[in-house]
């Protein structure tokens, strides 16, 4: 300093003493300032500097708040150290003592009429958030400033300069305005939306922000093809600087579309001439450079990259970063949600495309296998009869041929039963057997085939307790399936069989010693057409379909079964079947029935014989090979009937006329229709069997031509055909057959038939042979009703689509296809409504739900016409229907999603979307229950259900299922006889979702899909929500921010507590100012409104009075000045703002409150005062009427309560009920420690649902603790009671107990010196007292180990602590490694 | 710099000594008082009047030679004899013209 003083000043002693002097409080500014060369300034020295100049210069260097002036006729520039260091930048030292206008150029059009005004006029000026543009930084720099100019006097009292007092919220206003654009990203409400419409809606809220992103451009990679723009703002269409496309691989592209691609950020300078020229946003030169994000997919390469243009004016600090780090994180997860959702929807039709092709599939390929096999096992049968001695190799090839066309028949029936199942048409007759001597017959048919494959044989069926219910026809598929699947597996060992009883119910035990099922395998065991790779078999034959029968026709019974299988050890199926008949549609259980032997045994056997060696005999021991004996072939006037054939297969031919003469028929045979014609004219048979299809003269049209020449009119036709569809039958029935018959058919089938027709064409009438033929073919189901509703007359199609059959005729409303009236009210509804529109209306046509007899919900549409019986001349009503079952699920999948998406939409919250959903499904399947299970991180699965529940408490099946779907893929779907469930991603992790629909509701495959499809839009749900919650954080983390002090001055408490709505960013602020005289300003206010805009003019009005305080101006100044501020911003009128300036030594408060609540003052008595003087208008109301101030004195141990409105005010409550509350629950709080009672007031005062508006809390108690920090010597124990005394006496404790505390205290300190430093003496004890109302609270805390007291060992050692224990109320130790602390308190009597 | 402490010893005319303390004792200088008293042999009156503190580490010097200690206490102090059983062992008196010692 002094060489650089010497070098301004020549070396004058007494004049650079007089500059030391002026600097002295600069501290190193000061320094600095002395150096400067005054006296070439028209300041001249230091030394002879007037008064006035000199006590300015002294007060801005000793202020710690930013602040410069400027002096004389070049308006000569100082500044102090805060200016320095927030504002100046590279201008230091610099710009002292030179004019300025040229310390400050580059803003002078800015600033400079604002000084010359308040130079003219002597009124000083006020700013706030003024954009200025320093050149501090080597660039232009975007900085924001609040300040005011005042006017500083001679001492001629002539002005003749000027002090700035500036805060600079550069960081505030950047800060929020780039929050507001990632909080405006994040509003969009919608569910789900598609790419496009999320890109629009993200460029819609990036265009707002032209200041933080110039210009932006969204390029997302296509494969094949580069990166596309998808999205851009801040260009015209179509600008240089945005290509449509950037190739992939070409090299020189504008856009590092390479780097980004890998996800690297690059920064671009854009210097290259082809950007052409580039527009500036909301700035005067356009941005230098751009950088480049790419949109990060999880697990994955990027979506795209996010080119975001700079600000020329800001630095790329870590915030910058990080805030365009963040809109590209947003944009990447739109994407992601968009494209997932596309996915979902995808899978969903295909899922359903899928379905509907299975369907078809089934129904029609059955009927291409039958006229082959009709073909191969009718000869193949016969000529084993005729063939009973010819040699050995005939007879084994022609078994070959007809086990094989067993085996292909086997197969076309194991399909067929699927699409039964699927179809719900499963027509089962569940009767009460003794399971376990049925399983023992039918396992003993295998015996032979197991004996012979050398293997032991285990069947241990002890009888049951009670009768089992099953359908025998269903239940032999699953024990022969399983017997085979054992066999075919097994090489040597042991197949057992057993049937016992396990928790009240039937187990039944298929075991096996072969080569068991992967570990990986077995999650696929039961799928269809799946079959196990690799493994070693008795054949590679199979379908992959058996295990896949056997599972569905056990949950058919309402049972399980379950595998357990080892590699190479061998595998057990248990089927678990209930007793009783709870769990079968009661109208499917009947009495017991004949017993009649297994008749599907023959093909499994037959089958399993073949992988054997040596299967020379197994046909006959199978008990096959021996042709039905057909009865004799009706006569006509004693000779054999004469039937002709009419087909152009020679081999069909060939097999009828063999068969039909076997059986003692005339046969004659034609090739087509025409001939056919020939033959009848010429000699009418008694029967006619004819293809439909045939060349020429097909089927149709000879009928057509019989029945139109009278001889032949009444000629019997039967009609053959290999085509299933049912409108074939029709066609021909309407043309005038007598009969129909699909192929493939049994022989005696056939001959049955024939004999049928040949004798009924005696009979009967011709038209009642036709009508029943006509009804009973039609695909469509067809009813009679009488006049009262009772169905009385009925076709096949109705028992296959209701499973009631002819037998039950006349079914009387209610009928048993109705809807139940306590468990689908809507349905029943549904269905009365209908009957009775049939019963009242001409004709119509109805869309209703049913029930089949199975329990399965189907879909009808009903179409019906008035009319009248010919015969009787009743009423009756004619009627068809139609299953549209399909057709409705398609529907009701769209409507569901549509509701989802709708309810899903009102909600934001991860837990209440999860809720919504779970309602919306039960509502949706009216299901007993509906849970989500997320496994996560923790040890114990978290239950989310409409019945709240425990995983604990869950039963142990349902616990299993779950279980197993956290195993299944995501979104594929899984049931069991009493609901479905189905895993999708929650952001904590799978999670599985259940549908407890119960046991008369069986899940099926149509909810399987409908659940899949709601599960995927849960899913996109559920990670918007966590999104939406996680920026709701991110957004009240940022106003605390912004909100007051971070460090607050002894004494006090503050809270802020939202309002409820998410992301309502509030008005209110609270705020306290240190002043240099060791006073504490304070300040709680509450502006108008709420959102963005409150909180921007909470953050000028709280800088305002910052800068405001910090000049002195004293309450009712402060708001005076914001008075004016206020009129110029609209938003700021009707501010309320409670303003005090506190004396913590002596606790005196000023204040003023522009129509603030008032504030509260609780005393330790439980007295409370209401602040309730120095009241005015509210800011901006009446703006230059005086503001009174008022002053009071807190009582020793006294709170005082600031707040804002939301504390207190309540709908349809006055308000100063809301304030004695607020007294009340201060006065609860007089003995709560004060980091804990800002939380006690506002948890006493929250409304149930939480505060509707936002709430700001200060809180003070008056004396503020002591805090000491000493070092552990003894001597400074004296010191430190001492100030502990001066507190206590503050503090209004007796002198009495004042002494106690001061002992007890002076103990603790003690004990922490002696024992707890003996290796470290002099490290830090801290000490710290607090009051209360009615307490006094001490705490010690030293980085020692204390010794415990052990009077006998060492009396004297353990003195002190029971003398402190003595003389306060509660005292505890807590030793840790870190270090002993004492916690005494006592209550103050 | 251990904490200000005078202690003045007088003969009385009954040969007794007479130890008028001044100031703060504790764990800084209780050492002070417990030599002084080791110099005196026999009864020892301590007049404590004028002392405004006295910690554990004082009582314990106290305590030490309780049996041959009068001791004349202010009325702050003397809770502190009474609790910690010092008051048992020693005769304490009140200040002439405090009231009788508790």
């Amino acid at each position: 300093m002094s060489e650089r003083a010497g070098v301004g000043a020549g070396g004058d002693a007494r004049r650079t003493a007089g500059t030391r002097e002026v600097f002295a409080d600069g501290g190193r500014t000061g320094a600095d300032l002395a150096a400067v060369d005054w006296a070439a300034t028209p300041l001249g020295p230091p030394d002879r500097w007037p008064q006035s100049l000199r006590t300015a210069v002294s007060i801005m260097l000793s202020s710690r708040f930013p602040m410069w002036m400027a002096w004389g006729p070049d308006l000569t520039f100082f500044c102090n150290a805060a200016y320095r260091r927030d504002t100046l930048g590279l201008k230091y030292p610099w710009a002292l003592g030179r004019p300025a206008r040229e310390v400050w150029a580059e803003i002078w059009p800015d600033i400079g009429p604002r000084i010359e005004r308040v130079l003219g006029t002597g009124e000083a000026t006020w700013d706030d958030a003024l954009l200025l543009f320093l050149e501090r930084s080597g660039y232009p720099e975007e900085t924001y400033h609040t300040f005011s100019y005042s006017p500083l006097r001679d001492d001629d009292a002539q002005v003749v300069g000027m002090l700035c007092v500036v805060s600079e919220d550069t960081d505030r206003v950047v800060g929020e305005r780039r929050m507001a654009t990632l909080r405006d990203l994040g509003s969009d409400p919608t569910v789900v939306r598609t790419e496009e419409e999320t890109l629009a809606f993200a460029c819609r809220q990036l265009a707002r922000n032209a200041r933080d992103l110039p210009f932006t451009l969204t390029y997302l990679f296509a494969p094949e093809e580069g990166a596309r723009l998808a999205g851009s703002t801040g260009l015209p269409p179509g600008h240089p600087a945005a290509p449509a496309v950037l190739p992939e691989g070409a090299t020189g592209l504008l856009w590092p579309a390479a780097a980004a691609g890998s996800g690297e950020s690059v920064c671009v300078p854009l210097t290259d001439d082809r950007f052409g020229t580039l527009p500036a946003g909301d700035w005067p030169e356009p941005p230098t450079e751009a950088l480049v994000v790419p949109l990060q997919q999880q697990g994955g390469e990027p979506y795209g990259f996010l080119v975001a243009a700079l600000n020329r004016y800001r630095p790329l600090d870590d915030a910058y970063r990080g805030f365009i780090g963040l809109t590209a994180t947003h944009l990447a997860s739109g994407i992601g949600s968009a494209r997932s959702y596309r996915a979902q929807q995808r899978r969903a039709e295909e899922l359903a495309e899928l379905d509907r092709a299975k369907t078809t599939f089934f129904s029609n390929i059955s009927h291409e296998f039958r006229t082959p096999l009709t073909l191969m096992t009718g000869p193949a049968q016969e000529l084993l009869t005729r063939l009973a001695d010819a040699e050995p190799s005939v007879r084994q090839d022609l078994e070959a041929i007809h086990r094989n066309g067993l085996r292909l028949g086997k197969l076309v029936n194991t399909l067929l039963d699927f699409s039964r199942i699927e179809a719900g048409r499963m027509q089962a007759r569940y009767e009460p057997v003794d399971l376990a001597a049925v399983t023992a017959e039918l396992a003993s048919v295998f015996r032979s085939a197991v004996d012979r494959a050398g293997l032991a044989f285990h069947v241990d069926c002890a009888p049951l307790p009670q009768p089992v219910h099953i359908d025998r026809g269903m239940w032999e598929k699953v024990v022969l399936n399983l017997l085979s699947n054992a066999l075919k597996f097994t090489f040597d060992g042991t197949v057992t069989v057993t049937v016992r009883e396990r928790d009240d119910a039937a187990e039944v035990l298929v075991a096996d010693t072969g080569t068991g099922v992967p570990a990986a395998e077995m999650p696929r065991l039961f799928e269809r057409f799946h079959r196990i790779s690799g493994s070693r078999a008795r054949s590679n034959e199979g379908s992959g379909i058996g295990l896949a029968l056997v599972r569905e026709l056990v949950l058919l019974h309402g049972g399980t079964i379950t595998a357990d299988s080892e590699e190479g050890k061998g595998t057990c199926f248990t089927v678990r079947l209930p007793f009783g008949t709870a769990h079968l549609p009661a109208d499917a259980v009947v009495a017991a029935g004949p017993h009649v032997p297994a008749v599907t045994a023959a093909p499994y056997v037959l089958e399993a014989l073949r992988w054997l060696p040596e299967n020379d005999t197994a046909a006959q021991q199978a008990g096959v090979g021996t042709a039905p004996a057909a009865p004799p072939a009706p006569q006509t006037a004693g000779k054999p009937a004469h039937v002709l054939i009419a087909d152009d297969n020679t081999d069909m031919r060939e097999y009828l006329t063999r068969l039909l003469t076997q059986a003692g028929y005339r046969v004659s045979a034609v090739a087509d229709g025409d001939q056919a014609l020939r033959a009848v004219r010429g000699a009418p048979p008694d029967l006619i069997v004819s293809d439909v299809m045939m060349p020429r003269v097909d089927g149709l049209s000879l009928l057509n031509a019989l029945r139109t020449d009278s001889r032949t009119a009444s000629l019997p036709v039967l009609l053959l055909s290999a085509r299933a569809g049912q409108e074939a039958a029709i066609e021909g029935l309407r043309a005038g057959a007598d009969d129909y018959l699909v192929k493939p058919f049994a022989a005696a089938e056939l001959l049955a038939r024939v004999r049928a027709n040949v004798e009924l064409a005696r009979l009967r009438g011709h038209h009642v042979r036709w009508r029943t033929a006509l009804v009973d073919s039609l695909q469509e189901a067809f009813f009679v009703c009488d006049g009262n509703g009772a169905v009385i007359e009925i076709n096949a199609a109705f028992s296959d689509i209701l499973g009631y059959g002819p037998e039950g005729l006349p079914y009387r409303p209610v009928h048993p296809w109705w809807p139940d009236a306590a468990a689908d009210p809507d349905g029943h509804r549904a269905v009365a409504d209908a009957l009775t529109a049939v019963l009242r209306e001409r004709h119509g046509i109805r869309t209703v739900p049913v029930v089949h007899r199975d329990g399965r919900r189907r879909w009808i549409a009903v179409s019906f016409t008035r009319t009248q019986d010919p015969d009787t001349g009743r009423r009756v009503i004619v009627g068809t229907f139609r299953d549209v079952t399909t057709e409705h699920y398609a529907v009701q999948r769209e409507s569901a999603l549509a509701a989802l998406g709708t309810r899903l939409s009102r909600v934001t919250s991860l837990t209440d979307t999860l809720a919504a959903a779970l309602d919306q499904l039960r509502e949706l399947w009216r299901a007993d229950s509906v849970m989500a299970v997320v496994l996560g991180s923790g040890d114990r699965p978290s239950v989310t259900a409409t019945t709240p529940a425990d995983w604990q408490e869950l039963p142990e099946p349902r616990r299993r299922a779950i279980t197993e779907l956290h195993r299944r893929p995501l979104l594929t779907s899984a049931s069991d006889a009493t609901g479905g469930g189905i895993l999708l991603e929650h952001p904590e992790g799978p999670m599985a979702l259940w549908v407890e629909t119960g046991r008369h509701r069986p899940f099926g495959d149509e909810d399987q899909l409908l659940l899949a499809v709601l599960a995927g839009q849960l899913a996109q749900a559920l990670a918007r929500a966590h999104q939406f919650d996680q920026q709701r954080v991110t957004a009240l983390a940022l106003q605390r921010a912004i909100l007051g002090p971070s460090e607050l001055p002894g004494g006090f408490a503050v809270r802020y507590e939202p309002a409820t709505p998410p992301l309502e960013v509030g008005g209110d602020w609270y705020d306290t100012i240190a002043l240099p005289d060791g006073r504490i300003g304070i300040v709680v206010g509450d502006c108008v409104g709420r959102g963005l805009e409150a909180a921007a003019v909470m953050g000028q009005l709280r800088s305002a009075c910052r800068a405001l305080f910090l000049q002195d101006t004293g309450p009712g100044r402060t708001l005076a000045a914001l008075d004016h501020f206020a009129t110029g911003v609209a938003a700021a009128v009707c501010t309320t703002v409670f303003c005090g300036v506190l004396d913590p030594g002596s606790g005196v408060l000023t204040y003023a409150s522009a129509g603030h609540p008032p504030g509260i003052l609780a005393g330790p008595d439980g007295a409370t005062k209401l602040l309730e003087e120095g009241r005015s208008l509210p800011l901006g109301v009446r703006p230059g009427r005086v503001r009174p101030e008022a002053t009071t004195v807190l009582p020793v141990r006294s709170t005082l309560l600031l707040y804002t409105d939301g504390l207190v005010e309540r709908r349809r409550q006055a308000l100063s009920t809301g304030i004695r509350r607020a007294c009340d629950a201060l006065v609860a709080g007089g003995d709560v420690p004060l980091q804990e009672l800002a939380a006690h007031v506002t948890d006493r005062l929250a409304p149930q649902d939480g505060f509707e508006d936002d709430v700001a809390l200060l809180l003070y108690r008056y004396p503020a603790p002591l805090t000491l920090s000493f070092p552990a010597r003894p001597g400074q124990l004296a010191p430190v009671r001492h100030a502990l005394r001066t507190w206590l006496e503050n503090a209004g404790l007796a002198p009495k107990a004042a002494m106690d505390v001061l002992m007890a205290a002076g103990e603790a300190c003690a004990n922490a010196v002696e024992h707890g430093h003996r290796d470290a003496p002099g490290a830090s004890i801290g000490l710290r007292a607090e009051a209360s109302a009615h307490r006094v609270r001490l705490t010690v805390a030293d980085s020692g180990r204390w010794k415990e007291p052990q009077p006998e060992a060492n009396p004297l050692r353990g003195r002190g602590i029971s003398l402190m224990r003595k003389l306060m109320d509660h005292v505890t130790i807590e030793p840790a490694p870190a270090g002993t602390t004492v916690d005494m308190h006592t209550r103050i009597r | 710099m251990p904490t200000a402490l005078t202690i003045t010893p007088q003969r009385r005319r009954d040969g007794t000594v007479l130890l008028t303390v001044a100031g703060e004792i504790d764990l800084s200088n209780s050492a002070e008082l417990a030599r002084t008293l080791d110099r005196f042999s026999g009864g020892v009156v301590i007049d404590l009047t004028a002392v405004d503190y006295l910690d554990s580490a004082g009582l314990n010097v106290l305590f030490a030679h309780a049996e041959r200690l009068e001791l004349i206490a202010p009325p702050l102090l003397q809770p502190i004899l009474t609790v910690s059983g010092l008051a048992d062992l020693s005769t304490v008196h009140a200040p002439p013209g405090d009231g009788p010692a508790a």
